[in-house]
């Protein structure tokens, strides 16, 4: 039987070790909890304990996070970038979704034998790019501030967007249900940008939180929506923090506040039961499908962005760089086969092959680009640039001027 | 002789005494002075922007200190001493920056490190020292 604070404990207990281990080898907290999840879930098999087995609150505050880290998501978007390389930025990421999508699907259904819906569920789940990953990999070069890291954060936001677009309507089912979903969320992005630029005014930076909790009850209606429509809740919460992105960026109490909720008590729950479902024995007995998922997804994105590159007649090296970048995936990946898996369209072999080939994408792409085509960079930037950056208490109070 | 030296910083003890031959130096030889802190460990394959946004805002905010007391520790010494900052791996920015910069000579602390790491892996001093183009001093 489950007592509820030994559960607690174990999980809080996990997600305080990956974040030690996180900060020890520089390897981001959400990876470090997916293995974290990995190695207790397949011991919990093992020895026959239900500790790390996900139950329904662990469910829902999985769920919630991974609604919440799609609203972040959309919230990064800057909006200048993306108007000033317009063209390549939505002809490369509709191409780094499309590719991977087609040929990911196309192989698990009529290679692989998976049913259609599971095909899909691969499909969108390795056309993913991870904006974070990538972003995570320009802050080193400080390529992220030029033009070139602008187009590829911007290109994987669309290519995130067809993810989204893809979870929120293949499988909705199509009725009223879905007709006053999608009227209610027109309207409500419509009218968002300046209900929360009233709210953010009238409330910000109290100590009861009303505007975030005015965002989490703005996702949680949607989301409810979506759900009742067969639609999925991340597909309104990555619209409504498009929306809202230029909001975010000016508000930086309210960015702090929101990334400690997030980060201390809803994305732990996510990344460590992705992990927790992934089945050693599943990887072993699927291993070739694995490696060659992932070809699938390396090759598509491979055939889909570098002769577009070339057409927009960005250079060989940053080509190749901008291409590996675009195969890279994590969190839309993983929330991808969770939902296929919640919903019963794959199984937990199924999920396992898919999450690892995600988890594949993020490193080894990665480490490539950075190591053979890293675009050169820059000598020594201005000494204004590095200057003392203050506080966290310095932020804040500057923020409530 | 040194027309442009590089100190790499991280206020550890060994960083402070290079610190003080970087201003000794400095003066016999009328040199320009400068200081790089590398940001190490910045989550690599992120799950959220927000993680890599707020980890390199903590290691500004800690390094942007430490580079501050640095400068105004040469300040009071009468040098001028130059900063920057840069995320990645230690050694390969201290050598990066040395040879963008076009520096002729780079300081570096030595960490008193030992054991099983520095034995199989180098300390950074080792690195910097080994693929460095100009001169380095390892200050014990």
């Amino acid at each position: 039987m489950e007592q509820i604070w030994y559960t607690a404990a174990a999980w809080i207990g996990l997600a305080l070790l990956a974040s030690l281990i996180s900060i020890r080898i520089g390897i981001s907290v959400a990876l470090v909890e997916i293995f974290l999840g990995f190695v207790a879930g397949n011991l919990g098999a093992y020895f026959g304990s239900i500790l790390f087995v996900p139950n329904a609150w662990i469910n829902f505050l999985a769920g919630f996070a991974s609604v919440v880290l799609t609203f972040l998501a959309g919230a990064e978007i800057e909006p200048e970038s993306f108007r000033r390389q317009l063209a390549p930025t939505l002809a490369i990421g509709f191409v780094s979704f499309l590719f991977p999508f087609l040929g990911a699907m196309a192989y698990t259904y009529y290679i692989s034998g998976w049913n259609l819906q599971a095909a899909i569920i691969a499909g969108i789940a390795l056309s993913t790019t991870s904006m974070a990953v990538v972003y995570a990999v320009m802050v080193e070069t400080g390529l992220n501030e030029t033009e070139l890291g602008k187009l590829i954060l911007s290109s994987c936001f669309i290519t995130d967007l067809g993810t989204v677009l893809a979870l929120g309507l293949i499988f909705a089912h199509y009725d009223y249900w879905l007709l006053i979903f999608v009227a209610v969320t027109v309207v409500a992005l419509w009218r968002l940008p300046a209900m929360s630029r009233f709210v953010f005014a009238r409330w910000s930076g109290r100590v009861s939180e009303p505007e975030i909790k005015f965002i989490f009850l703005v996702l949680s209606v949607l989301g409810a929506l979506a759900v009742t429509a067969r639609s999925e809740a991340v597909l309104p919460a990555y619209l409504f923090g498009m929306v809202v992105a230029g909001l975010f960026v000016h508000d930086k109490v309210l960015i702090y506040r929101m990334r400690s909720i997030v980060f201390a008590l809803l994305t732990p729950f996510f990344f460590i039961k992705a992990g927790t479902l992934v089945s050693l024995p599943a990887l072993i007995a699927g291993f070739g499908l694995l490696v060659i998922l992932f070809w699938v997804k390396m090759v598509t994105k491979i055939i889909g962005v570098w002769p577009l590159c070339q057409v927009f007649k960005i250079p060989r090296r940053e080509s190749n760089y901008i291409t590996l970048l675009m195969a890279t995936g994590l969190t839309f990946g993983s929330i991808s086969a969770l939902f296929g898996y919640n919903y019963g369209y794959i199984d937990q072999d199924q999920y396992s092959i898919l999450v690892t080939v995600v988890i594949a994408s993020a490193v080894i792409p990665t480490i490539i680009a950075q190591v053979f085509f890293q675009p050169r960079e820059v000598g020594l930037r201005r000494e204004a640039e590095l200057a003392y950056y203050g506080t966290v208490e310095h932020f804040l109070h500057t923020a409530d001027e | 002789m040194f027309r442009k030296i590089l100190l790499a910083y991280d206020g550890s003890e060994g960083a402070n005494r290079a610190l003080e031959a970087g201003i000794g130096l400095a003066k016999i030889h009328g040199a320009e002075l400068w200081a790089v802190a590398v940001e190490e460990k910045l989550p690599r394959f992120s799950g959220t922007i927000d993680e890599v946004k707020e980890a390199k805002e903590f290691a500004n905010q800690h390094f942007g200190k430490l580079l501050a007391a640095a400068k105004t520790r040469a300040g009071e010494a009468g040098v001028d001493l130059k900063t920057v900052l840069r995320p990645g791996h230690p050694a390969k920015t201290i050598i990066q920056v040395a040879k963008d910069g076009k520096f002729d000579l780079v300081l570096v602390g030595h960490s008193g490190v030992s054991g099983v790491w520095a034995a199989f892996l180098g300390t950074t001093a080792e690195k910097v020292s080994r693929h460095t183009p100009c001169s380095v001093l390892i200050v014990r």
